[in-house]
């Protein structure tokens, strides 16, 4: 189907021809904001040409309307592309099970839990174990980590990258032995050297640095995973004005959810604990409020159970609730040593 | 404000200040690490201000000998200051050069919450300053001191004294981190009386932390809890014994053979340090560690 058939004016159609507008297809999956740009003209016309464009395409028949929703896609395109997604594994196979393989990119996920239970582990065991080159079932992305408590420590995240270097290279020995070419990037510094660190002493700063990200993603190529350790600290001071902190923090939070999809890269928000007074007694929650419970589309919550540490599914669309143990070793989280029955639905 | 800009981590380091003693310095990966918070916590008498002051002379031993090479600031809510015990402590720290240690430690008292915040304020200002002092540890003996007799347990109380340990904490590590300082929090405990404990809640690597024989638990509660980046444990066994220090610096004191209280310390949580702890003991010439 020809623009050239379109009853627009002489003006518009020529505008259209050079922007490349060809054929009606080529319109069916534009927004009146996007035609109006690449035009120049005013959103007023360009929904004006989109409803020429839509009556038209009704009117050539069955045949040719699909062509209208082709910017639309099926729900079996989104699973489809979601199956060849890789995961980024926690290093605990337990753990990874009950997440569905690991941390999904293009998702928000919260990981929250009382102080020492191993949040800040699991956050750089993450931005290390995405560095595993695809050859070696991993990723091969890099991770931005935005530090606002200070736990970061680099001696520990070297020890965590020597051995997951350790044992990648150590369960692919068996298959291939032509992975000298690899080794060079298998190496701790070069791990080290693929993050990228930001402190942050303000929630101010917090708030730049989010609204940076997009463009810092879009320089650095290959970011597969944001971890914000923890997105919490610096909202729990300074803020007398409760529903300006919600405001501020779903605002954040959408960011981060467009950064997710747009980039197809994790964001991993680590939350602390707070107690709650809930029918006369006080509750352990995740940190922030009801209303910011909303904003991630995952939520892990770490607790104690005994002696052992545990990850609980507490809020997935596709996961079911269930737990399973693990635990943090010299050499990062690992799956826990005793041989109970570890993973537990709900 | 300084910029905030994205960092390698090849080009961090974590700097530490020794403990003055090999084998503390070996149980804390190297001893205090500068750009964060460390909580040290226990009933009282075993050891937390003995320790601090040790702190206070080794930040200003050299680099090579692990210290940080710097003064030290030391907040104190608890009175009256333990002078002599510091003096005491600085005649067995060679210095290599003839500066009195004293000199370049000091000291303010404070006793509200709102007066330490003011204070930080004005240190940040002092160290910002051209012309400043090299201070890189700050300690502050203690937290729980500031906030055990201004607030009751009615919500309100509790929200706005939250508030106020995040506002405390983030001043402090934004300091830490702007001027690489090593900070040192001491917290008191409370006794554990129900048998739950505070709600059957577990904070660290110990399901009970035990100091005399009773069962205690940090002060403060959960909120400050998640204020700190590390926090160490220190309790005392009733038994005393005949022990022998392995430290560097005192020989004498083994030979000596004197009748002890057993100290421990426990790293309840911290980033860089798996759940272990660590026997010492103080003598006159400071805290060692004892080796097992």
């Amino acid at each position: 189907m020809e623009i050239s058939s379109l009853p627009l004016s002489p003006s518009l159609r020529s505008k259209l021809l050079s922007a490349g507008y060809t054929n009606l297809c080529s319109l069916s999956s534009i927004s009146p904001p996007e035609l109006a740009r690449a035009l120049n003209i005013s959103n007023h016309e360009a929904a004006g040409v989109l409803k020429v464009v839509l009556q038209r395409s009704r009117v050539d028949g069955a045949g040719e309307s699909h062509a209208i929703i082709n910017g639309a896609r099926t729900a079996w395109d989104i699973l489809r592309d979601e199956q060849t997604l890789t995961r980024i594994t926690t290093s605990c196979e337990e753990v990874d099970t009950i997440l569905g393989g690991g941390i999904n990119c293009k998702e928000v996920t919260e990981i929250g839990g009382v102080p020492g239970i191993g949040k800040t582990q699991l956050g750089i065991q993450l931005a290390i174990n995405v560095q595993i080159p695809v050859d070696y079932g991993g990723l091969g992305g890099k991770a931005i980590y935005i530090d606002t408590e200070g736990s970061f420590m680099v001696e520990r995240v070297f020890q965590i990258a020597e051995a997951c270097i350790q044992d990648t290279l150590d369960n692919f020995s068996l298959k291939h032995k032509d992975f000298q070419v690899c080794e060079e990037k298998m190496q701790p510094k070069a791990f080290l050297a693929n993050i990228f660190y930001f402190r942050i002493c303000s929630y101010t700063e917090q708030i730049a640095v989010i609204n940076y990200l997009d463009k810092f993603i879009a320089e650095q190529q290959n970011v597969k995973l944001v971890v914000i350790d923890s997105v919490t600290f610096h909202f729990r001071q300074d803020f007398e004005d409760l529903a300006l902190r919600t405001r501020v923090l779903s605002g954040m939070a959408l960011k981060l959810m467009k950064l997710a999809k747009k980039f197809s890269l994790a964001v991993v928000l680590l939350n602390q604990v707070t107690t709650k007074f809930i029918d006369g007694s006080f509750q352990l929650t995740l940190a922030l409020g009801d209303s910011w419970s909303h904003a991630c589309t995952n939520r892990v919550i770490l607790y104690w159970n005994g002696n052992e540490r545990y990850a609980y599914i507490d809020k997935s669309p596709s996961l079911q609730s269930a737990s399973a143990s693990f635990s943090v070793t010299s050499k990062g989280i690992r799956s826990a040593t005793s041989n109970s029955k570890r993973i537990k639905v709900m | 404000m300084p910029p905030i800009k994205v960092e390698n981590p090849l080009n961090l380091t974590t700097q530490k200040c020794t403990l003055g003693c090999p084998i503390l310095n070996h149980f804390l990966d190297g001893g205090v690490p500068c750009n964060s918070i460390t909580e040290l916590v226990a009933e009282s008498g075993c050891g937390k201000t003995q320790l601090c002051l040790q702190l206070l002379l080794c930040a200003q031993l050299p680099a090579s000998r692990g210290g940080l090479d710097a003064a030290s600031f030391y907040i104190h809510s608890e009175f009256p200051f333990p002078l002599r015990r510091l003096r005491q402590l600085s005649l067995s720290f060679p210095l290599s050069n003839s500066d009195d240690p004293l000199d370049r430690i000091f000291v303010h008292a404070v006793e509200y919450p709102d007066e330490l915040l003011a204070l930080l304020d004005r240190v940040e200002s002092l160290l910002s300053a051209p012309s400043s002092l090299r201070i890189k540890l700050i300690v502050i003996d203690s937290i729980a001191a500031l906030f055990r007799s201004e607030f009751d347990n009615k919500p309100s109380d509790l929200k706005q004294r939250s508030s106020l340990f995040f506002r405390i904490a983030g001043k402090l590590k934004s300091i830490a981190k702007r001027f690489s300082l090593a900070i040192v929090v001491t917290n008191q405990v409370v006794d554990l009386v129900d048998s739950d404990g505070a709600n059957g809640l577990q904070v660290g690597n110990f399901g009970y932390l035990y100091s005399s024989g009773r069962r205690v638990c940090p002060a403060l509660g959960l909120s400050w809890a998640n204020c700190i980046n590390s926090r160490l444990f220190l309790s005392r066994c009733n038994e005393a014994g005949r022990i022998t220090t392995s430290g560097s610096e005192d020989q004498s004191c083994g030979e000596l053979g004197v009748m002890m209280t057993k100290r421990r310390m426990q790293v309840v949580f911290a980033p860089h340090l798996p759940k272990s702890s660590c026997e010492f003991v103080i003598v006159r010439e400071g805290v060692f560690g004892v080796g097992s």
